[in-house]
């Protein structure tokens, strides 16, 4: 946690009312964002996502399970993110807890949508193999390495650059059993599919720092909010997910303000994590 | 939980809270329609009562249609010796469900992060330094779930921790909207939940009108969150005065 004397304090919040932040960014810039795909080659994918001092990797596992049975034509995904001791030493033992569980949450309303699927990022029923009785578990895994603030969007970036490195195994139903047996399955070895993600939508959390709203906010930057909304906006232009943090209270007009800020700074962030996971995708061709 | 002799039943009337008429609703778009007979900017009717378990601080019971919540209220009482002095006080929020809570057996798997959910509403309206070193725990436990659980739970916790005397900035009151195809229906119950495709829950603090909590899922057009976003500002006003005067009922009951 950052300690900021009030010197500091006021610097920080003057100079996000001048447009003019402590690194020179203008307040809905974003820091350079780097991806790297395939970093972890026993999972079917993975990235690694670094925005500034923001380090984070995100891993895709999908491993053969059996559909629920409120929704036995869709397959399961579950998101666990876990924020390592090495970003800050609070998170050691169960400190990091809270802050784990609270961007899982953020992470799976975004990715999933509403109950009947609407809206979400990832089609379930894209996962299922035979109904009733298998389909696809998908456990997205983020791991948080270093945290200097913004750890939403880098995870939201990073989970997006997983799925579009993720193959899944072609499954062929090999048997026709009776409805109460598990039918036996063949999973090949040398078909895959790649998951589609024009639908996975990004993250764009705005931080609000006395009357005015910044783009991925620094740790030091992060303790003088007062709050932040994280808005979800995919690629047709409307909102997937919207969560608000932060005790303080907003005035609704406010809010429909950021709403249309996220969409705009959405263009931009979306076209250029585009260009970076293609070119990551690449250089991983290649090598 | 029956009312104190002498005074006033509780208010059970259906009050028609929120708008009741919007311009999007027209005839042809009503491709739904509400399993309990409710117009889509209709709330259920609210039932509201303080002071209903009796070795809490403070408590209150809430039944919105069939979503029962109570919520009980200890504090502001020692901290455990393990934890670190703290110069503001500290908020301990826990939901649970009963058993028999849903007609499956067993939790859903939404309900676990519904205590973090009501730590974050409550953390921003709650004065907590004027309980420092000490803790405030709030318990809820849903007794039947109806639909709209977690607004329900937020506004109860709300009215028992007024109840209990616990400095606040405002009361809070949230309320849902469910988005199911074209149409926005508020305070939706748990049929219309489960096939829903988008959900808005918003908790606010009506009187000085500010959104403290604001949770958003699925697909929402700017318009529909326009509109879903009035709708639950005008039923939480609404909601808020119902729970004010429950509170100055309690009042004048126990100065009699």
């Amino acid at each position: 946690m950052v300690g900021l004397s009030i010197g500091e304090q006021h610097f920080v919040k003057g100079g996000i009312a001048q447009d003019l932040r402590t690194d020179g960014r203008k307040r809905l810039t974003y820091r350079p964002i780097y991806v790297e795909t395939g970093v972890i080659p026993q999972a079917n994918g993975s990235a690694r996502v670094k925005i500034g001092g923001t380090d984070v990797i995100a891993s895709v596992k999908a491993e053969i399970g059996r559909p629920s049975s409120l929704q036995p034509d869709k397959g399961k995904v579950a998101v666990f993110i876990d924020c390592s001791p090495t970003a800050e030493p609070t998170f050691g033992g169960r400190g990091g807890e809270e802050l784990s569980s609270e961007l899982a949450l953020a992470l799976q309303r975004c990715l999933l949508g509403g109950k009947s699927g609407a809206g979400a990022g990832i089609n379930l029923s894209s996962l299922l193999i035979k109904e009733g009785k298998v389909c696809w578990d998908l456990y997205i895994d983020g791991l948080v390495i270093s945290s200097d603030g913004n750890l939403l969007d880098a995870l939201g970036a990073a989970i997006k650059a997983a799925l579009t490195n993720t193959a899944i195994p072609k499954v062929n139903v090999s048997a026709e059993v009776a409805d109460d047996e598990q039918p036996e399955i063949d999973i090949s070895d040398e078909e895959y599919l790649q998951f589609d993600t024009s639908s996975v939508p990004v993250i764009v959390t705005l931080t609000k720092v006395g009357t005015h709203y910044i783009v991925d906010a620094t740790a030091e930057e992060e303790s003088q909010m007062s709050s932040a909304v994280s808005i979800s906006v995919n690629r047709v232009g409307h909102i997937c997910g919207l969560t608000k943090r932060g005790g303080s209270g907003l005035d609704p007009s406010v809010i429909l303000d950021m709403i249309s800020v996220a969409k705009h700074v959405t263009e931009t962030l979306m076209s250029k994590l585009d260009s970076e996971i293609s070119a990551a995708e690449a250089c991983e061709d290649e090598s | 939980m029956s009312a104190k002799p002498g005074a006033t039943t509780p208010t059970y009337s259906p009050k028609v809270v929120g708008r009741s008429r919007l311009p999007i609703f027209k005839d042809s778009d009503l491709d739904w329609s509400r399993p309990d007979g409710r117009g889509f900017p209709q709330c259920r009717p609210a039932l509201l009562q303080t002071a209903a378990v009796s070795s809490a601080s403070g408590s209150a019971y809430a039944e919105f249609g069939n979503t029962k919540v109570i919520v009980s209220v200890f504090g502001p009482r020692e901290s455990k010796k393990a934890m670190t002095y703290s110069d503001v006080g500290r908020l301990n929020c826990n939901v649970s469900y009963t058993t028999f809570a849903s007609p499956t057996l067993g939790q859903g798997t939404d309900h676990k992060e519904y205590s973090s959910m009501l730590h974050k509403a409550l953390e921003g309206v709650i004065m907590m330094e004027t309980f420092p070193k000490t803790t405030v725990d709030v318990f809820a436990l849903v007794l039947e779930s109806g639909g709209s659980d977690l607004s329900v739970v937020i506004s109860c916790a709300s009215l028992a921790l007024a109840d209990a005397g616990i400095m606040m900035y405002d009361l809070i009151t949230a309320v849902s909207v469910s988005c199911i195809g074209k149409n926005l229906m508020i305070d939706p119950v748990t049929e219309e939940e489960g096939c829903e495709d988008g959900s808005f829950m918003m908790t606010c603090m009506p009187s000085r009108y500010e959104v403290t909590q604001l949770t958003v899922t699925g697909e929402w057009t700017t318009p529909n969150i326009n509109e879903a976003m009035q709708l639950c500002l005008d039923a939480c006003s609404k909601l808020g005065e119902i729970m004010r005067d429950c509170l100055k009922q309690a009042a004048s009951a126990s100065d009699e």
